[in-house]
Formats: structure tokens, sequence, C-alpha cells
């Protein structure tokens, strides 16, 4: 069966204490403690797997312990041609260890393995599990001011609703960022006041001059303590919408993956028309989301007539989603078992007319930003990020595909309909931001294309099971949807009551910030909003800069408008008068 | 540079001139729930399904009305209340226009549903058209007359009288028709 091999291999490696299976493509081996680094270094770089999820878990009710399970997606390393799992033997292994509440402590996985940084950051926020030997110990989910002993989400740690009081700002404590040795470095924070559309986010930037020679950063000012609230008080039918707004833009991608995930735990097959819808839903959210993103790239850069065509197109996509769903935004059909409502013949023909328009104005517009030569030497060798970076950090979507690696969900592990569909992945070497719009070109095109067989082959069946099913407690499953920016995972262990007893739901830009600080990297300053552009998290605009000078200790402060100015025209440094 | 101005010249213009002409969504739009009192029977399918508890059905404070409420603020357009609703009192509409100005209690609709009293113990327990209407489908369904009189006892009893009547009959040893 598949992953035998895997699991096989590792056992030469490490003592596997007990092997599950969670279905055809997945598996969990348990091991000791102490082989933990060792078991996921080995499956990452010596078989082949990339880091799709890790999830702590406080299972001190069922087995005593708490437990972490770090999901790996065994499809080979794709560094080169050939470097590249068989189509049939590739799943998901996880490898699962348990803590002692005694202790608490874990070895880190991280100087093995650098994807694991933010996990295993998370892993002590929110249930205070401690990764011996992990170089990077601040928080990174809770606020600075977050009661020291408090983990939300232990079972036992505090009500849903509790909210502990603020600390005045004076007294907050300081977050502390990593900042290059060196003098005359410039500090030049980038928020947090706003930032982005729909994650504000705090960048430090280290300038020498005008060049980024590194940055960090601090998210999550809007964590919302969903996972908190949908094991506490919602059952499935309610969490599959709250699940649609985790992300502004790419929402459907999670309700699947979420809802998908609670039906892979029992073995749950949807009927292939619902398949085929939830795939045509998902596609027409990638078309949205990548056309926002071009238009976006265009819009931070100056060029405002390339970016009111890409939405004038864009406005296309939202009405075909508005279309078939009834929603432009929230499409709100998913449930456990299938869908909600069905498409008709006569919304086929309408959606098949505006594929169309979408089809022709997006090679025109496309064709025009192309030959655009100011447009393309600011896109052109911008934010590279490294081959082997990519591989150690396992980002996802067009940030990776545009680094020459062929990762993607919907091919390496084709899920609902995907089976039956055609279409090519969209690789682009490079690494720069240019790479990653002609991977989201691409796909806009495949995505056409995706919704169009979709259409032909979708059967007329039924589009919902009969939704009598029984959750079984303790059942897990990991499901996973190519959403625009990379893969949505979800995890769901079931609990009793059919209520979830753990729900971690891992955002595919959670997987692509922690190599964001290479890519800024020897860059201009008048770049940075570029590049957090470029992976799409949002838009990256500054509504006021702080800029200090370090060594003449003199600083400034900018407005909105004259980071943006500079960012497009690339003129009158707003630093020049601190140097 | 050139190639884009072309473009524009050849779509022209293509906005639309709202709020001064009305904007027309698709057929089946999701738009605000529109409730209609009338054929509202107070049997709070919809609250029930609601998954962002924006539609209550509860009793007022001395119990005299039950109270529909809805919260178009905590309303997430999905249409679960229109397709529990057994007698289509409350349908997506293509209202999308729900701005209110200060007065976050325009947001709010209610509707109150005269309340049914039980005959055996006088606590209310329903509302009084839940019972009307569930009479009428019972009506409709081709059962005996006598069968008939004895459910419109039975349906105006709150459900810990009819449990105790129930259990009553049984270790009273009566015989109870079955159809
Ligand atoms: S549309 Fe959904 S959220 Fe709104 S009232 Fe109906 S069930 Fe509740
Ligand atoms: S009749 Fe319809 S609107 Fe009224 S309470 Fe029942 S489900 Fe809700």
């Amino acid at each position: 069966m598949k992953c035998d091999k895997f699991i096989e291999a590792l056992g030469t490696r490490v003592k596997i204490l007990e092997v599950t299976r969670q279905c055809d493509d997945q598996v969990t081996a348990l091991v000791e403690l102490n082989d933990l680094p060792e078991a996921v270094r080995f499956l990452y770089y010596d078989m082949g797997g990339y880091l799709t999820t890790m999830v702590p878990n406080d299972e001190r009710s069922i087995n005593k312990h708490y437990a972490l399970y770090y999901a790996l997606s065994m499809e080979g390393g794709k560094m080169f041609a050939g470097d590249e799992i068989a189509q049939d033997e590739k799943c998901f292994v996880t490898i699962k260890t348990l803590i002692s509440p005694d202790s608490l402590v874990f070895p880190s996985v991280t100087p093995l393995v650098p994807a694991c940084v933010w996990y295993e950051r998370e892993a002590y926020d929110m249930f205070g599990l401690v990764a011996e030997g992990l170089p990077d110990k601040r928080r990174l989910v809770l606020s600075d001011d977050w009661p020291d002993n408090l983990f939300p989400l232990r079972k036992d740690a505090m009500d849903y609703r509790y909210r502990p009081d603020m600390k005045d700002h004076y007294m907050e404590p300081e977050y502390e960022f990593l900042r290059p040795e060196g003098s005359g470095i410039i500090d030049v924070p980038l928020g947090p006041l706003h930032i982005t559309a729909d994650e504000p986010g705090h960048f430090r930037l280290f300038c020498d001059g005008d060049t980024i020679i590194d940055a960090d950063y601090r998210l999550f000012y809007q964590h919302r303590g969903m996972e908190k609230l949908a094991e506490n008080r919602m059952n499935y039918d309610q969490m599959g919408y709250l699940a649609e707004r985790v992300c502004g833009i790419c929402g459907y991608a999670h309700a699947i993956a979420c809802i998908e995930a609670a039906e892979k735990a029992i073995n749950l097959e949807i009927p292939a028309r619902a398949q085929a819808i939830r795939v045509i839903c998902s596609e027409i959210e990638r078309l949205h989301s990548h056309l926002l993103n071009i238009g976006l790239a265009c819009e931070v850069t100056g060029n405002y007539n390339a970016f009111m065509h890409i939405f004038r197109i864009r406005e296309y996509s939202m009405k075909l989603a508005e279309l078939v769903t009834g929603g432009r935004k929230t499409y709100g059909n998913v449930v456990m078992g299938g869908l909600r409502r069905d498409i008709t013949g006569v919304e086929i023909k309408e959606s098949l007319r505006i594929l169309q328009i979408i089809e022709t104005q997006v090679d025109e517009v496309w064709d025009a930003v192309m030959d655009d030569k100011r447009q393309m030497s600011r896109w052109k060798g911008v934010g590279i990020l490294d081959k082997q970076v990519a591989r150690d950090f396992s980002p996802v979507g067009p940030n990776i595909r545009g680094s020459g690696i062929k990762r993607d969900t919907r091919y390496d592990h084709p899920y609902d309909f995907f089976k039956q569909i055609q279409f090519d992945v969209a690789v682009v070497e490079g690494g720069d931001v240019f790479a990653r719009e002609m991977v989201r070109y691409m796909e806009l095109k495949s995505s056409v294309s995706i919704i169009r067989q979709c259409f032909e082959l979708m059967p007329q069946t039924a589009i919902i099971v009969d939704p009598t099913f029984h959750v079984k407690p303790e059942n897990y499953a990991l499901a996973y949807v190519e959403a625009p920016r990379g893969d949505n995972v979800h995890w769901i262990m079931q609990g009793s009551a059919q209520k979830v007893f753990r729900w971690r739901c891992r955002a595919a830009t959670y997987n692509n910030w922690p190599s964001l600080r290479f890519q800024f990297r020897g860059n201009n300053l008048a770049d940075a909003a570029l590049i957090v552009c470029s992976l799409d998290p949002c838009y990256s605009c500054t509504e006021r800069v702080t800029v200090v000078d370090i060594k003449s200790k003199k600083s400034k402060i900018l407005t909105n408008a004259d980071l943006k100015n500079f960012a497009r025209t690339q003129k009158d440094s707003p630093l020049k008068d601190l140097r | 540079m050139m190639k884009l101005l072309d473009i524009s010249k050849k779509y022209g213009e293509i906005t639309h001139k709202y709020p001064f002409e009305p904007y027309k969504v698709s057929d089946n739009f999701r738009g605000k729930p529109a409730y209609i009192f009338d054929l509202c029977i107070g049997c709070a399918a919809c609250g029930i399904a609601c998954p962002s508890n924006a539609i209550t059905v509860q009793f007022n404070d001395d119990k005299s009305k039950l109270i529909w409420e809805f919260d178009c603020g905590r309303c997430i357009f999905c249409g679960r209340c229109d397709e529990v609703c057994p007698t289509g009192a409350i349908k997506l509409s293509e209202e999308f226009e729900l701005a209110v100005k200060f007065d976050k209690s325009a947001l709010i609709q209610r509707g109150e549903l005269d309340t049914q009293y039980c005959t055996t113990c006088h606590k209310p327990f329903s509302a009084k058209r839940l019972v009307k209407y569930s009479f009428e489908c019972l009506s409709k369904a081709n059962v005996s007359e006598k069968r008939l009189e004895e459910a419109k006892n039975y349906l105006c009893m709150c459900p810990t009288c009819k449990k105790t009547a129930t259990v009553a009959t049984f270790t009273g040893g009566k015989e109870m028709v079955i159809e």
C-alpha cells in the first residue's frame, strides 16, 4: 500500500513504536521523543518530503500526554529533473510523538529542518511546549503582553470567551527584532498600522543606504482564536462557514479543506458532481485572487493604467462567482457530505460566456504589461527566492513555483475532481517577482481550462449524500486544497457529540512568511512593498514609517504617501536627509 | 504603454452610474433574508439552523409573546434559514444595500407571535400558529376523525405534560389507537 515504503525506510533509522493509517494516502508513525528530529529530517531531506503542517495537541484526556504531529508531504525534493517521487507513491507521512505533561519539553527539529521554525514557536504560544534547541524562541502568535502562563489551546486553560486585560502601551514588553550586526544600519519599521488588506503586520527593514540588508517581522495582529472557538462551541455545519471566513480572498479553499478533513476522518466519499462544483468554485476563486495580485503588483510600482484594466477583468470573475453561488466572495455552499447548491444549465451557459471574455481580455492586458519595459524592469531580478532556501522552508503556491520547483497539491495529491482533469503545473525559473507573476498568469489560463473541463465532465448525480454520518472520536485526518497562494491545510481530530476535538488550520501564507526574510536581502527599499506584494499575502504599502539612523540617532516619520511615492517613482529617497 | 491605451479605447466606458441607477444582481443572489411575518409559525427551525445566531426565537419576559428576531448585523447570508423554513416565511432577497445611519437597531427585525399555553399545566410552550399549522398538516394527512380529535388535544399540551400523559396511558393499561 501507499506510504509503506517510507515507513519501512524510516524504520531503519529510528525505532517506530506504532503505525496507524488514516486513509489511503495518510499514515502516522509514532516515534520516541528523542528520535523526533532525526525522523523528520530523514523524511524531509533523504526521502524527499516537504513540511505540510505541524499540529501540537493536548491529548491528556486521551493518553495523558501532549502530542506533536509533523505532517510531511512525500513528493520528492524536486531540485532537479527527475528528483521526484512516482505519482502513485506520493502520500503524507505524519511523525507523531508524545510529550509528558511533567516536562513539557521536546527536542527542536528546526536546526535540522528550518521549515519547522514557526510551528515550533507557535507550539509554545498555544500549548506551552518548549522546543529545546530552537534558535528563535520569541512569541509568534500571541501578543507580547499576553499573560505568561496562559496557554490558550490547552483544554483546561481558559474559557474561549476569556480576554486577558491588556497592558498599557508603555508597560507592554518590547518585541525583540533580530537585527544584523554592523554600524550605519538604518532601521525601517513598516507598519503595524495597516500594511495589508487582510493581515496587518509589522516589518522591520534594516537598511544600508537604500539597500535592505536584512528584515524581521511581527505578524498575527489579528489572531482571532478561531480554533478555540470551533473546538468549544461549533458543530461541523457551522465550522464550514467559520473556515470560509479565515481569509478575505481564499476563504472558499479553507471551507473545502476544513470540511474535507472532517469527511476524510470518517472516510466519507462525496458525489462526483459535488466534487466538480467544489473544484469550479475554487478555481473561480483563483481567478479573482490572481487578478487581484497581478493588478496590485502593477499598482505598487505605479502602473495605474494596467491596474485598472486588470481590475476591470477581475470584475467578470466576481460576477461569475455571483452567478454560480449567489455571492461574490463567500460562496457558502459547502456542507459535510457535499454541497447545498447545484449549478443549472442556464448558469453554465452564461459562465462559459464570461470565461471566454476573461480568457481573451487577460491575454490582451498581459501582453500589454509584458510590452512595458519600465514595468518589466521593476519586476525582473527583484525579491529573489533562492531555490535552496525554498527547499529548506517549504513555501507553497506561486511563491515556490516561481523558483522552479514543481509543487502543486492539485498535481501532487489530486483531490476531488482533479483526478480526472488535465492541466499543466505552472513552473517558472528565476525566483523573482516577475517569475511569480508569470506563474499567476499561467494559472489564470489553466483555471479557465479547468473550469471548462469540469462543466463538460461533471456527471448528473446528486450533490449531497445522506448526511446521517457518525463521527468517530479520536479519528483524525489532513485535508489540503490548493488555494491561490498555495495549499491550505486543515487537520481535524474528531471529538464526541459531533464536535471537533482539535482543529488546526494552516493558511498558505503561513508557510511563505519565514523565507520572506531571504527575499528581502539585497533589494532596494523602494521594492520592499512590491516583494511583500508578490508573495500575495495582500498588498503592502505603508501607513506610516519611522526611520532611525543608528549612527546619527536621527529619526524621521514618513507618511504613507512618502513611501508609496518612492515605491512608484524610485526618486527622492525618503532617507536622504538622514545620511 | 500604447497597447494599454488601445485596450481602453476598445472597451470604452465600463463603470456603472450606481447609485444613480440601480445595480442589477444575478438571479439567486444571496442578499438580505426577507421575512414575511404572516407566514411565520414560530417553529424556530431557522434559529437552530443559523450558524451565526443571527436569528433567535425566544419568549419575551412575561412569556406572553414568542419573539422572532433577526439581526442583520450578524447575518452571513448563507441561506440556511431559507432552506429549513417549512412555510417560506424567510427567503433570501436581492437586497444588498444594508448600511444604516448611526442607528444599529435599524438592523434588527422582529416578529411577535401569540403564545400557546398548555391546556393541562397552563404554562407557555409554543406559538399558537405552530399548533395550528401542525393541526392543518395532520388534517391533510388522511387520518381518521377520531385520531384527529385526539391530536387536537395532544398538540395543545406542552412536552412535559405530553410525556406524563403518555406514561400514564402506558402504566394505566389503557389501549391506544395506533394507526
Ligand atoms: S442567511 Fe444564514 S446567517 Fe443569515 S439569518 Fe439566514 S441562516 Fe442566519
Ligand atoms: S416559520 Fe420559518 S421563519 Fe418562522 S420560525 Fe419557522 S423557520 Fe423561522
